[in-house]
């Protein structure tokens, strides 16, 4: 899969951008403040809707401009043109040029792995970081568990405003129990399934990028023991307290563990560093094994937080991209680009929201 | 910049409380309407009046109608053994095209959705209580959306209308008719799956 061209419009410091890509690798190279990373920010966007540093529309809105709109053309096993618009005052998003109505039609269209420095997150950050993480993942492969996850946040919602009521009406509360069960078992199920996958993927990503021979495991800590009827009712007494629902698949933990020792209490910064690039690289292998064609990669810089060790192990799942027609993006400042790649590699230099090719 | 008049501001703020009319629809709407024949206006306003006024909700199944009770709770042809339940007086119209219900209805009036504030107290279900005892009632259709709150509701009547000798369905859900398996997403095609029936 590989993204063949990129329009931007007044996207954060882009007043206009119109660039073909072709697949391989390609570095983008620049000063700092130049917009490397709003290159990959677009791209990350269109695949997931969201930014990946966290932010809302309004502020990849370019200064003083109304919204913004960015779009592209993506290539796997048929071509899709995506386009999307955002202002405060509406949102457009179309496939095809069709708009598009149900999200989990949409994603798929284009599927990216980033790596960069909020990656962290996922090892120091709360459990959530690490559910959502879990949830873009079946999302990018399962188009029926975005739904699913949808109908879930929906009961969730209904059941905690019930329980809000000064005297919930139990039967109502039942009602919307069971939806939540059945929509939550249905997740945890889902989630059971992609764990043991994606963990020995994320052993051997550990291992060849350290230097150490700790074993990394990954393990599904659903907050659901066992039944979630009998348990949802056990908890009764505390949700009349806190007024919310206390167990379900919103409060799972995925445990990451080195050597049997929870990795976010007793490993070191250099290891956590290592086990976010490790989960970032499980999930690209992940993505290629089902769909059988390499996601984009999007690397933000990380390289240059890595010492040449570690950088080295690295490379053989960004050259394997490059063999099977993926697409690699890149963003470094000329100090820290990686010489070792080779000569592949596609160069660009951004410069005050402009690319150009070197 | 000059204003509007004001009994244009005000018929603009008026229209635009309407479903479906936003800010620039009402003004559009509120300009055609003060540029046009006085005889015409007049003639939707009465025309307005008179609809309000001639229609009301049918004391015992809720839909809309010019009397109560409404011709279909009147109409002995139909199988008063047999009762649909809807969520607005709208859907009556939907299944009634189908031309393949023969029994009476009810409207709920909504559905439990505690986001919004509706309560089961909200809904016409005492109502529909009080029909299962002075009504030959065998069998009640639940009619509602698959969506949560529809979900919900459904299950939430299906126990609080639990009676000896009364039977609770649900309209199945699944394949639209006609069309394709291609055409269908993953959820509708598991409940088509759960749902399926032996060949006759």
């Amino acid at each position: 899969m590989h993204l063949a061209h990129l329009r931007l419009r007044d996207f954060r410091n882009y007043p206009r951008l119109d660039v073909d890509f072709a697949p391989g690798f390609h570095v983008l190279l620049g000063d700092n403040a130049q917009g490397k990373t709003n290159i990959l920010e677009a791209i990350y966007l269109m695949a997931t809707l969201r930014s990946f540093r966290g932010v809302g529309g309004s502020q990849m809105v370019r200064h003083g401009q109304k919204g913004y709109f960015v779009g592209g053309k993506a290539v796997g096993q048929g071509e899709h043109e995506i386009k999307m618009y955002w202002s405060t005052a509406e949102r457009k998003l179309s496939l095809d040029n069709q708009p598009v109505r149900k999200l989990g039609d949409y994603f798929g269209a284009l599927r990216v792995v980033i790596f960069c420095t909020e990656d962290l997150q996922l090892v120091k950050g709360p459990s959530r970081a690490r559910r959502r993480f879990i949830d873009l993942l079946l999302s990018q492969t399962y188009p029926s568990y975005l739904p699913l996850l949808q109908r879930y946040a929906q009961a969730l919602r209904s059941r905690n405003a019930l329980l809000k009521q000064r005297t919930p009406d139990d039967a109502a509360l039942e009602s919307f129990s069971n939806e939540l069960v059945k929509l939550g078992n249905e997740i945890i199920r889902m989630r059971v399934e992609l764990i043991p996958k994606l963990s020995p993927l994320a052993r051997l990503a550990y291992r060849r990028i350290s230097n150490d021979a700790e074993e990394l495991r990954l393990e599904y800590q659903p907050s659901v023991k066992k039944d979630f009827v009998v348990e949802l009712a056990q908890s009764r007494r505390r949700e009349q307290t806190y007024r919310s629902t206390l167990i379900g698949p919103h409060r799972d933990e995925i445990l990451l563990q080195l050597n049997d020792r929870s990795a976010a209490q007793f490993g070191s910064e250099g290891q956590k560093r290592t086990l976010a690039i490790a989960l970032k690289m499980a999930q690209a292998e992940y993505l290629t094994g089902i769909h059988g064609s390499a996601p984009i990669l999007l690397i933000d810089d990380v390289m240059g937080e890595l010492d040449v060790k570690r950088r080295s192990g690295l490379l053989p799942l960004l050259e394997r991209a490059h063999h099977t027609r993926g697409q690699v993006f890149m963003t470094c400042t000329e100090e820290n680009w990686p010489r070792e790649l080779g000569r592949d590699l596609q160069r660009w230099e951004v410069k005050a929201g402009a690319l150009k090719k070197l | 910049m000059a204003s509007l008049p004001q009994p244009i501001a005000d018929l603009i703020g008026t229209l635009s409380r309407l479903p479906g009319i936003g800010p620039r629809s009402a003004e559009r709407l509120a300009l055609h309407l003060v540029q046009s024949d006085a005889s015409e206006v007049k003639q939707l306003a009465e025309t307005l009046v008179n609809a309000r006024e001639r229609v009301q909700t049918c004391s015992i199944c809720g839909s809309l109608t010019e009397q109560s009770p409404c011709t279909m709770c009147s109409d002995p042809r139909r199988d008063a053994a047999l009762i649909c339940l809807v969520e607005r007086p709208t859907d009556i119209i939907s299944i009634e095209k189908s031309g393949t219900f023969r029994g009476k209805y009810h409207v709920l009036g909504g559905k439990i959705s505690p986001l919004n504030g509706v309560d089961p107290e909200d809904l016409r279900i005492g109502e529909l209580e009080s029909r299962l005892t002075t009504e030959p009632i065998k069998e009640i259709v639940i009619a509602l959306g698959t969506d949560v709150e529809g979900d919900a509701t459904s299950n939430y009547l299906a126990k609080r209308l639990a009676r000896p000798g009364l039977r609770i369905t649900r309209i199945a859900h699944g394949l639209p008719a006609g069309s394709g398996l291609e055409f269908a997403d993953e959820l509708t095609l598991t409940h088509a799956l759960a749902g399926r029936r032996e060949m006759e």
